[in-house]
């Protein structure tokens, strides 16, 4: 690894930090209120790609565990880890790499608008929504004890919050590959 | 803006390695699970209480850290106790308190410094067999503390922008912005960084 990936990684490490720092928005439709951070999996995997962006959110998950509060709402600590919802937060991992591994496979220079687009779209959904909640429900069906089909019926509320999240985070993905391509340089 | 999560004390815990902390979590976290009757459950929260409220951390300061996780608890365990059983929701409540409270009290207690120079020690044999550098942790960590205020101050700067042609502040067009200046950065930190000889390269390989 280079010195210049070392920085992209610490760099958009510090980005999501400051994603956790914007106040979360609420619209109308969706019960669940929007936070920038929770765009982070599907930002990092779409722009810097699979290995970079996995490290970056290894990083990360090391500010959580070491007591920063890091997270949307000046949460961390390992307490935040072993809860219910740890499992998203070691996902997080997975979710960004299987969005860079899938990003760096479809999204080629020279294609339209529409296609890259859709591209990072595929990309965020099956990486941040698909993969991470194949690893976050498990873990709170098995602290809390309830049924797997219930926690996955519950989370179905999450699920239009988060199309919407990867359309805006296909969308931002497209602008930065435009204005400042990283994704193609691969790590 | 990021200060740590620990308090200053000289509790047992304090002086315990770090090593040792976080060995100790790793096993609770797995061993309470083993565990489903109370007799062990309850015990187990007790202690976890004991020691969160004994490290140094004021009652209130210990309660309000604890507000988020408790919520989230709480919601799933009502859900639990609705759809399993009120008894399995009741077991889940005391061993993921238990497992919280040290947690937390692992965090009140450990330094961040300490905590990165004892993964930076823990990654030492992936260092040796070539798959790491170890002392990027620590580089990587400090970047991030030392550029977080600037890419927060970038994103403020953005949001003005926005106010001053009188345009809502939505995610979409701050991200892109916000993403490109801070990332453009990149070549010249690493440049400096290089120039200081912060990551000497190693003989034995990347020649």
């Amino acid at each position: 690894m280079t010195t210049r990936d070392l920085v992209l990684v610490a760099l958009f490490t510090a980005i999501i930090v400051v994603l956790g720092l914007i106040p979360p928005i609420t619209l109308g439709f969706i019960p669940v209120p929007i936070t920038a951070q929770s765009m982070g999996v599907m930002l990092a995997g779409c722009i810097i790609g699979a290995k970079r962006g996995a490290l970056a959110y290894v990083l990360f998950v090391l500010l959580v565990a070491a007591g920063l509060p890091v997270l949307s709402g000046g949460r961390g600590g390992l307490a935040i880890i072993q809860g219910p919802t740890g499992g998203f937060i070691l996902g997080w991992i997975v979710a960004t790499y299987v969005t860079g591994l899938i990003a760096e496979r479809l999204v080629k220079d020279g294609q339209n608008e529409i296609r890259q687009f859709a591209a990072f779209f595929i990309a965020s959904v099956v990486g941040g929504i698909v993969v991470l909640y194949a690893i976050g429900m498990p873990w709170v069906s098995m602290t809390t004890g309830a049924p797997l089909t219930d926690v996955a019926t519950g989370s179905l509320a999450f699920i239009p919050g988060d199309l919407l999240k990867a359309a805006i985070a296909a969308l931002a993905a497209r602008a930065v590959l435009i204005g400042y391509p990283l994704l193609p340089h691969r790590a | 803006m990021l200060n740590g999560l620990n308090v200053e004390g000289s509790t047992p815990l304090h002086r315990m390695s770090v090593r040792t902390k976080l060995a100790i979590l790793l096993v609770l976290g797995v061993a309470l699970y083993f565990f489903s009757s109370l007799f062990v459950l309850v015990p187990a929260f007790v202690l976890a209480a004991g020691i969160y409220f004994t490290t140094g951390l004021t009652v209130r300061d210990g309660l309000s850290r604890l507000k988020p996780v408790l919520f989230t608890i709480v919601i799933l365990l009502i859900a639990t106790a609705y759809l399993a059983s009120i008894r399995e929701a009741t077991e889940a409540f005391f061993r993921l308190m238990a497992l919280v409270l040290f947690a937390g009290a692992v965090t009140a207690t450990t330094t961040t410094g300490d905590f990165i120079d004892e993964i930076t020690r823990l990654l030492q044999p992936l260092d040796r067999l070539g798959l790491v550098r170890a002392a990027d942790v620590g580089l990587a960590f400090g970047l991030v503390l030392r550029f977080v205020p600037d890419i927060f101050n970038h994103y403020q700067a953005i949001r003005e922008a926005h106010r001053a042609r009188g345009l809502k502040v939505r995610p979409l067009t701050i991200l892109a912005p916000l993403i490109i200046l801070t990332l453009k950065d990149a070549d010249t930190i690493a440049m400096a960084i290089d120039a200081r000889g912060f990551r000497r390269p190693r003989s034995d390989r990347n020649r």
